[in-house]
């Protein structure tokens, strides 16, 4: 793309983006530096007085910290690869095959997703109870994968149609599957839109609470914002501890992120699509 | 060349180009079957995940069902939905989400665009954009409601901390509910444009150099390759993004809850947290479900209406 | 055939031991509320009843998050559980949902039984006639004063709510301080602000339920609100009163903020920390009356329940009667600073000695009310809380307030 604007401008805008995305982690983080006492200093303090390990200390010794953010990651990466494996499936049929029910089926996909979680909730339980699946990886990875399945297959949807026809007609007529062509040559090519449902599914698994705090509550396999809940006393919200808890929760995910924002961000150099 | 479809409309786009006679016999048998199998995960998981309990929802929405009234199941028909029609705490909640949606939608459509514009450009070194793009992403929405509940707080909020150099009086944001609005809103538009960017910067992607470069040489400028390009290109992903960014809106729940809990009275109270008080808390269930159906209601309308102005456009 | 025989013996015999087997009894309890505390007592239980082993669930922090949790497991009928600890609030819900069984078996003569506990919790634990949880431990709203402050000026603690407006106006003004708050209550949405409804409403010698039906006084109603608008319109009070959570009253009270605090007993012990500004200069006492009227507090305390769903609910009540005990009590005070039940054990010198601020707590948890026992207390919370904020907010007048939670209350309590 040609470039629109003086490199000042450029950077101006890039600064105001980076300002706006890291600003509140960046407090969080010079929170988790603060002593409690010090939060109560009117006017606030923006940089630590006397900044302290001690909250990260407390984290991970008031509450088995590693294990919830063990389990988030398990989860979310669970759910990740099982909603990126169904909706390629589903958003090829949708975006491929000639098939009568396409609308109907698309509306029910999103007609789906308009339903909150909390009305869920204790049919789910009692599903999951059923099913032995309590406290188990399962009881989540399942309702993840269908809160992320409508937006993901409709991303994947948009994705698939953009490619063109005649690369999977060149593989078929090589004697290359229906599936195989698109394994073999739709998702290559549309790898910024499945790492963009990636993405997407990974977080909608790692944000949710209301299922987790009632489908895993044993402390061995509790998810990550259900266990910073629990630093609280019964009144008490130790802000410090808990920016601590945070910044150990979100440095996983800003890994992940920055490991794959080059793929999701790729651009179509393949050359099989650009002319 | 073939030019990429455009819209998520899933009907048959003659623009796809010819198929080869002798495979498309073949395929047309197997079409059906192959659509069939494919399709079945998706749908044989949104049936036991979903239709189960919502089928049970709607059956519970038409009983004088609540549990603490300690008397069993009674069919009333339509007494949850007149209820509900006469109820004013209903129609704040009610007025409530659309107000969010209707403010918040297109502000992280916009906020969304811009991020998404910036993060495209060709710096040397991308990631500390993209990071910044997606890290609201990843502080869990129930903290991201605390902290703004925290930086709008009178007395050790940033905000008024940085308006003290520009007015002497505090602002009390809490007091008021049009500034506790306002202050929802800015939060939920803070963390949902990164979705908004997300996935309009894959989309952005998608768009091939060569169309900015015939605009070029056409003469357009910045602005008119931005207008006649971008944006038409972008219709696919801004539909997909507006669609969920709509369905989400319309379930704001944890923002507000962490944030204002309802407050002052019921002025930031949503549909959404209405149906939890009602069903979690109050145990009534049969009013709770009838509450969560109107909901369901409102969001398809809301989401057929949008997508009839999408289609209705070449 | 001898030896076959014998085999089928044996495996018989080994599949009758489930008749002797352990009974484990899976105990719910708040992570924030010393579960290791707790722990003792259990062990205690166990060394008592051997062959009974007691697991514990800690689940969520704060009392709506708990309350979450178990409508949602109880909703659906889940034998998890097999005793319960509940938030004083929560006894007449889960009585009336089914999900808790009454203990009156265990117990005998109800009446008799509960004179041994404070007089509040005779009233909170009987829904129906029927006593549905034994009390674990107590709780109450102190008025909590700046003994050096109020020495500085020569002033006694108020006993009425002017008076004390009085006094802080006085320090206010001397101190200089334009950070000083007066006194700090809670405003926000939450349910200690049901409590800053009803303390002065109380105090005027009104209830708000008599035998299950709603006696509502419009005009004490409209007095209450125009008592704390009063104090907030003078100064006394902060006008960001509607954001004040109960633990930013503690915090602000302890780190010199404020001069009188309305708070729970969990502020004392925070008080005398270390890290803590007002540490030795801290005073506790019986809330203020209203003028004319009588000091009054408001009863908290967290109760044990049996599941209905249990499977060993025999057991369990045996464990429950055993956790609302004096020895118990004796345990939590000592080792965990939480309020006994038995108003005898405010005045016993072993506790005094561990715990010496009981003696100044036992007129108020005496006195203390309890919050409207209905199971559809959720609803009275939430309008009494979502109005008196909006009425502290300014975004709504006392008139307008006042009428919405009568309607309201007509509706859940007839």
């Amino acid at each position: 793309m040609k470039l629109p604007a003086p490199a000042a401008l450029r950077r101006f805008a890039a600064f105001a983006v980076i300002v706006n995305g890291l600003f509140p982690a960046v407090w969080i983080f010079l929170t988790s530096l603060k002593t409690e006492a010090e939060l109560t200093r009117i006017p606030i303090t923006w940089l630590p007085h006397a900044p302290t390990l001690e909250n990260y200390v407390r984290a991970f010794h008031d509450q088995p910290l590693a294990i919830y953010l063990f389990n988030s990651l398990a989860v979310a990466l669970l759910s990740t690869a099982l909603t990126l494996f169904i909706a390629t499936l589903a958003a090829y049929a949708l975006a491929r095959l000639e098939i009568g029910y396409k609308d109907l089926a698309l509306g029910a996909i999103i007609a789906v997703s308009t339903f909150p979680l909390v009305t869920l909730l204790v049919p789910l339980f009692q599903t999951m109870r059923t099913l032995g699946l309590l406290n188990t990886y399962a009881a989540l990875v399942l309702p993840y994968t269908v809160l992320s399945l409508p937006v993901c297959t409709l991303v994947l949807v948009s994705f698939f149609q953009s490619i063109p026809v005649d690369l999977e007609n060149a593989a078929m007529i090589d004697g290359c599957s229906r599936v195989g062509a698109l394994f073999r040559i739709v998702v290559p090519l549309s790898a910024p839109g499945v790492f963009t449902a990636g993405l997407l599914a990974f977080v909608n698994s790692w944000d949710e609470f209301l299922l987790a705090l009632s489908f895993n509550s044993a402390t061995s396999m509790r998810t990550l914002p259900v266990g910073i809940t629990l630093y609280q006393g019964e009144f008490a919200f130790p802000w410090p501890v808990i920016s601590a808890a945070l910044v150990v929760g979100i440095v996983p995910v800003a890994a992940l992120i920055v490991m794959f924002q080059q793929r999701v961000i790729s651009g179509l150099t393949a050359g099989g699509v650009k002319g | 060349m073939t030019a990429p479809t455009s819209g998520v409309t899933p009907s048959f786009d003659p623009s796809r180009g010819p198929t080869p006679r002798r495979k498309r016999r073949f395929l047309d048998a197997n079409d059906a079957v192959l659509a069939r199998v494919l399709l079945a995960p998706t749908f044989l998981l949104l049936l036991v995940i979903v239709v189960y309990p919502v089928c049970r929802l709607v059956w519970t929405s038409f009983l004088e069902l609540s549990l603490t009234s300690g008397l069993p199941p009674r069919f009333a028909g339509l007494e949850n939905y007149v209820s509900l029609a006469t109820d004013p705490e209903f129609w704040t909640a009610l007025t409530n989400t659309l107000l969010i949606t209707l403010i918040t939608v297109p502000a992280a459509l916009i906020a969304g665009l811009a991020l998404a514009l910036v993060a495209n450009l060709p710096f040397r070194v991308r990631w500390p954009v993209r990071l910044s793009l997606l890290i609201p992403w990843a502080i869990p929405l129930a903290f991201v409601g605390m902290i703004g509940g925290w930086f709008f707080q009178s007395d050790y909020g940033l905000v008024n901390d940085l308006l003290r150099h520009v007015r002497t009086t505090r602002i009390i944001w809490f007091n008021s509910g049009w500034l506790s609005f306002m202050a929802i809103c800015l939060t939920i538009t803070w963390k949902t444009s990164s979705f908004v960017a997300l996935v309009l910067l894959a989309g952005l992607q998608t768009i091939p150099d060569e169309l900015y470069e015939a605009a070029s040489v056409d003469g357009a400028g910045v602005f008119r390759r931005f207008l006649s390009v971008t944006l038409p290109m972008l219709k696919p992903s801004i539909a997909v993004a507006v669609i969920f960014r709509m369905i989400t809106s319309l379930q704001t729940f944890n923002i507000p809850v962490t944030m204002t809990r309802g407050g002052p009275g019921t002025s930031t109270v949503t549909l959404a947290m209405y149906i939890h008080q009602n069903t979690v808390d109050f145990l009534d269930l049969g009013y709770g479900s009838a509450l969560a159906v109107v909901l369901f209601l409102v969001s398809m309308a809301v989401t057929a209406f949008y997508l009839r102005q999408v289609r209705a456009q070449p | 055939m001898i030896r076959s025989a014998r085999t089928l013996f044996v495996l018989a015999a080994l599949f009758a031991l489930p008749a002797h087997a352990e009974t484990t009894l899976t105990v719910f309890i708040s992570s924030a509320l010393r579960p290791e505390v707790m722990r003792q007592a259990f062990d205690r239980f166990e060394a008592a009843n051997p062959g009974v082993k007691v697991t514990a669930q800690t689940g969520g922090a704060t009392s709506d998050l708990q309350a979450q949790y178990l409508n949602t497991v109880m909703s659906a009928k889940d034998s998890t559980l097999d005793v319960m600890l509940l938030d004083i609030i929560r006894p007449a819900q889960f009585a009336a949902t089914g999900w808790t069984v009454p203990l009156d078996k265990a117990v005998g003569d109800r009446t008799a039984f509960l004179q041994r506990y404070l007089p509040a919790y005779a009233e909170a634990d009987s829904v129906d006639g029927k006593l549905v949880a034994l009390p674990a431990f107590a709780d109450a709203m102190f008025l909590y004063y700046r003994k050096d402050l109020l020495d500085k000026y020569h002033l006694p603690v108020p006993k009425t709510w002017s008076e004390l407006a009085k006094e802080a106006k006085t320090i206010q003004a001397g101190e200089n301080n334009p950070d000083l708050q007066g006194v700090s209550f809670q405003g926000a949405p939450i349910e200690g602000t049901v409590c800053t409804f009803l303390l002065p409403y109380w105090s005027m010698g009104k209830t708000l339920v008599h035998d299950g039906h709603l006696t509502w006084d419009r005009d004490a109603a409209l007095k209450s609100f125009a008592l704390w608008t009063g104090l907030v319109k003078d100064g006394v009070a902060p006008r960001n009163v509607a954001e004040i959570v109960t633990d930013q009253t503690r915090k602000d009270f302890e780190s010199g903020k404020a001069v009188f605090a309305v708070l729970w007993s969990y502020g004392w012990n925070l008080f005398q920390s270390p890290d803590s500004a007002v540490k030795d200069k801290v005073g506790v006492a019986e809330l203020p009356a209203v003028d004319g009227g009588k000091p009054v507090s408001c009863i908290g305390g967290w109760q044990w329940g049996v599941s209905a769903y249990s499977k060993n609910q025999d057991e369990a009540i045996k464990l429950v009667r055993f956790l609302s005990s004096p020895e118990v009590a004796t345990l939590l005070a000592e080792k965990a600073s939480l309020l006994p039940v038995f108003p005898d054990l405010y005045k016993d010198p072993a506790v005094l000695q561990t715990v010496p601020w009981l003696a100044a707590a036992l007129p108020v948890v005496e006195t203390a009310k309890a919050r409207p026992v209905t199971p559809r207390y959720d609803e009275v919370s939430n309008t009494i809380r979502t109005q008196t904020n909006a009425v502290l907010a300014g975004s709504e007048t006392p008139d307008d307030a006042a009428t919405q939670i009568e309607a309201r209350l007509h509706r859940v309590l007839h």
